[in-house]
């Protein structure tokens, strides 16, 4: 993007990689993608965890474990849209997806306890309402101490 | 944050957690938390919101009180 600065140069080329393919880049693909050098791209993948904009993975930093809304790794919430399946980190997410990408979604999910199916649906910038609810187990201010528990 | 068909699931979920049941939200108020924190997301312009916009946007659903503010530190 010309004009752009590195670090969002970087997470707009993560976002249009996953976009279309359903799947979170590393930091040689971005690098491949931006024609950048890869060692410039980790010290944007750096910067853009400390803005809380992305997670490595944990022991590797050339993967992106969380770019929210999407999972680097498969979840129990997918995500279908325009025929590509996508992860969500957590059931916030699963919705998160429909309104990063602006289209209606699918989510075949389950039910955290008792594992019985729960299907989420976006339609026309909407969800299609059940009566189920989302549990929130951390406080807000701890939600980026063990963002993959909370 | 996990998916439950009711609430009696949820605390089925927390008793045999030990985790102490939390706040519930039901699907029209997650889908305008995902508005408010993703719509923007692919732009140039995105950010993730600041803790006082954070505070606003969930009293903006009536998610009000220590739980929900991100500089609370009744939690830690």
């Amino acid at each position: 993007m010309p004009g752009a600065d590195l670090d969002t140069t970087v997470k707009l080329a993560i976002y249009e990689i996953t976009a279309e393919t359903g799947r979170v880049p590393n930091s040689q693909a971005v690098s491949r993608k931006i024609d950048i050098d890869e060692e410039r791209v980790l010290g944007a993948f750096a910067r853009l965890h400390a803005k809380r904009l992305l997670l490595p993975e944990p022991g590797d930093p050339t993967r992106i474990r969380m770019a929210p809304p999407f999972s680097g790794v498969p979840t129990k919430f997918p995500v279908e849209a325009n025929g590509v399946v996508y992860y969500a980190n957590c059931v916030w997410d699963a919705f998160g997806i429909a309104a990063a990408l602006h289209c209606d979604v699918i989510s075949r999910s389950s039910d955290g306890q008792t594992g019985e199916p729960l299907t989420l649906e976006i339609k026309n910038d909407a969800p299609v309402l059940k009566p189920y609810v989302a549990h929130f187990a951390v406080p807000a201010a701890h939600w980026w101490d063990d963002l993959v528990f909370t | 944050m996990l998916l439950f068909r009711s609430e009696e699931t949820v605390n089925a979920w927390c008793a045999a957690h030990n985790v102490p049941r939390r706040p519930l939200i039901n699907l029209e108020q997650l889908w305008q938390l995902a508005v408010h924190w993703y719509a923007n997301r692919l732009t140039v312009e995105s950010r993730r919101p600041g803790p006082d916009e954070m505070v606003s946007i969930f009293a903006s659903l009536g998610l009000t009180g220590p739980f929900w503010d991100p500089k609370s530190d009744q939690w830690k």
